[in-house]
């Protein structure tokens, strides 16, 4: 993973370093196991073999005359193989050494009365000793072979297994990382691609030519990248709109402080004047309902309350009274009129500036797009057992077609032809409540009134805390 | 001069009518796309203020509609899209200017006057016919040099006679251009402020042409 970043402090192995030191460790303990399993098996065999010499040997010998073997009869055996210096040959007879060979010890090879195999030191050399009776009374026979003869073959065995898997330990490692490399590189240049990358650039990463298991972390990116872009796009379409909401009462107000200054006569500056006003109160509520979304948003981001909204156990009915009388000089200028169904506290579980925001949002929305003359029903239903309380805004105006009810509470979407000017940012902000506040929002025909009618249902209290 | 507003904002309508009026422009005000359309394609305005992002139909369809039916009234796109992109997609659907929300009302409206006079083939601020010279701007008329008081139909007519210098216009032409909707005309008003033009001004300014309607000769000869 050289090149890519690599901040120390990175805690583990590298992935290839990783696999290196397994392969190889696991290499090693069964060549280990291999080497003693040799060692073992081929001791016990060698050593079979020799002993059968020895027998042999010692067999060969019992059966000559004692007479045959006596002094100078007896050659020097003539040497017929390299290994014949290492073994040795002892005949006893009563307590004295009658023959012996050249490479053979004065000293007793093994105890007399011990007859058969059996390992020995004799001046301080290790012998393996076949003791036997000759054929004739009193006559013992050693036949030895000094041990590091057997242990030499053995070595020199094990020398030709332990010498090639000494030189494959290298090459082998050399493989393995050669070859985890390979299989890493689409690793690397995923990496690389996405560390070139600018922030705004979310085209998604090619996923050819990446290897199956890399897959899925390239469709992973993708699918944060798609994420991104969405979000992305919607701010930026909330910039565009937000400007444009804004751009609009501010031009009005200028056009008609222009229209003031240049009136001719009173009547004409008045109304200018009004409508200056009117301008400033409607690029007011709009800023409102911006910092009120942009707060909502934020605490949805963090999923807590939203700052300066403290509190929790908000009273709708009393909050619908005193907004209905707030509202009510609003709603008798357009000869409309609020009806308000409540009688006992609605408690419902958000903080007071809260449930007041989301109140005044729907009763302005129905007041001010129903037509002159009409009627604003709320109703409230107080929490019991198994249900939550619920709330009900409905009105006597011309309701909204399908299209438009499915749109609504997309930010600045706006019903058109009602000929008010409204930001649609209210529908937004009751959306955003609901949703931080797990409030169920149904919007339908009033079937009582004929228009708009949005209902609310707060979960039953019985739920609360679990989520 | 009539111009036509389009524009679905109250408060910003209303300000540009008033403010507008208030610069000599008659204005009739519409507050959607499609209505903007139904008149563009009237021809009868010598100018249009059009808001983007009307109700019914975009601003922008609209134009394109009027366009596609060899519509040439210059169109001044008014709309609080500001991006680059914005301006080119207003300006290559056919606009002739553009200006981002908010906007100054003198600037609004000596916009609209360059628009008109471009439109008629002129790059001077002022018309001139023989020798009666007009300041659209100031709405000022001169004979030889001479201020001259005009009413304000008085001077509207003679605008648009200039405008038109060379081409017969008939009654109803010029009605069309002089009054906004719901104006009650008297049937002889014109003949009325021709007349009183070719008294305050040259009586051979204006020609009668039977049957057919008046002309303002481009070059009306000294005489």
């Amino acid at each position: 993973m050289n090149g890519v970043a690599h901040p120390a402090g990175r805690s583990g192995l590298t992935l290839q370093r990783r696999l290196l030191v397994t392969v190889l460790g696991l290499m090693a303990v069964v060549w280990l196991a291999v080497v003693a399993s040799i060692w073992y098996d081929t001791g016990h065999e060698l050593d079979e073999l020799l002993d059968a010499h020895l027998a042999q040997a010692a067999a060969l010998l019992a059966t000559q005359r004692l007479d045959d073997l006596e002094g100078d009869n007896f050659p020097p055996p003539p040497t017929l193989h390299k290994y014949q210096s290492r073994v040795a040959i002892q005949v006893w007879h009563e307590g004295l050494l009658m023959v012996r060979s050249t490479n053979a010890p004065d000293a007793p090879l093994a105890d007399h009365g011990q007859p058969g195999l059996s390992n020995q030191k004799v001046d301080g050399q290790a012998w393996r000793v076949l003791t036997t009776t000759g054929n004739e009374p009193h006559v013992v026979i050693h036949v030895g072979e000094l041990a590091s003869a057997r242990h030499d073959i053995l070595l020199a065995s094990l020398r030709s297994v332990v010498w090639p898997m000494l030189l494959a330990l290298p090459l082998l490692a050399l493989g393995i990382w050669w070859s985890v490399r390979g299989a890493m590189r689409p690793l690397r240049q995923l990496g690389a691609a996405v560390a070139a990358r600018k922030p705004e650039s979310l085209e998604p990463l090619s996923a050819r030519a990446v290897p199956p298991e890399v897959a899925p972390l390239v469709d992973a990116l993708n699918g944060l990248f798609e994420r991104m872009a969405v979000l992305l796009d919607s701010e930026r379409r909330f910039t565009a709109d937000a400007a444009h909401e804004l751009r609009t009462p501010i031009a009005g107000i200028r056009m008609q402080v222009q229209v003031a200054q240049g009136a001719r006569s009173a009547p004409e500056r008045d109304q200018a004047l009004a409508a200056t006003l009117q301008g400033c109160d409607r690029a007011t509520r709009l800023v409102e309902q911006l910092l009120q979304l942009a707060r909502l948003e934020a605490a949805a981001a963090r999923g807590g309350a939203p700052d300066g909204f403290g509190g929790s156990g908000a009273d709708l009915a009393a909050l619908a009274r005193s907004l209905g009388a707030d509202m009510a000089p609003q709603a008798l200028a357009r000869d409309q009129h609020i009806v308000l169904e409540t009688s006992e506290p609605v408690t419902v579980p958000m903080p007071v500036a809260l449930a007041q925001v989301l109140l005044r949002n729907l009763i302005d929305n129905a007041l001010r797009y129903s037509p002159d003359g009409a009627t604003v029903r709320v109703a409230l239903q107080p929490a019991s057992p198994g249900q939550g309380a619920r709330l009900v805004v409905e009105d006597s105006g011309p309701g909204l077609p399908p299209e438009a009810l499915a749109r609504l509470g997309e930010r600045f979407y706006r019903v058109l032809g009602t000929g008010q000017a409204g930001s649609g940012l209210g529908w937004s902000i009751v959306q955003r409540l609901a949703r931080l506040h797990a409030i169920g929002v149904a919007v339908d025909r009033s079937p009582v009134l004929g228009g708009l009618r949005v209902q609310l249902s707060w979960l039953d209290p019985g739920h609360f805390g679990e989520d | 001069m009539r111009i036509l507003l389009a524009e679905d904002d109250e408060l910003l309508g209303s300000g540009l009518r008033a403010g507008l009026t208030q610069q000599g422009f008659h204005v009739d005000w519409v507050r959607d796309g499609v209505a903007a359309e139904r008149e563009l394609r009237t021809g009868a305005y010598q100018a249009v203020v059009l808001d983007l992002g009307l109700p019914r139909q975009d601003g922008l369809d609209s134009l394109k509609a009027a366009r596609a039916h060899h519509v040439t009234t210059p169109v001044l796109v008014l709309t609080a899209r500001d991006a680059v992109s914005a301006r080119i997609e207003g300006l290559d659907a056919g606009a002739d200017d553009y200006l981002v929300k908010p906007v100054d009302l003198f600037e609004l409206a000596a916009r609209l006057r360059a628009l008109v006079r471009r439109a008629h083939g002129q790059t001077q601020n002022f018309l001139e016919a023989g020798p009666v010279k007009l300041d659209p701007a100031a709405h000022q008329v001169w004979l030889d040099g001479v201020p001259v008081e005009l009413s304000g139909r008085e001077y509207d007519l003679l605008h648009v006679f200039m405008l038109n210098a060379g081409r017969v216009l008939s009654r109803d032409q010029l009605e069309q251009h002089l009054y906004k909707w719901g104006t009650e005309v008297a049937s002889n008003a014109v003949e009325v402020h021709i007349y009183h033009l070719r008294r305050k001004l040259r009586a051979d300014l204006i020609e009668t042409v039977r049957g057919v309607g008046y002309v303002l000769r481009r070059d009306s000869a000294p005489a």
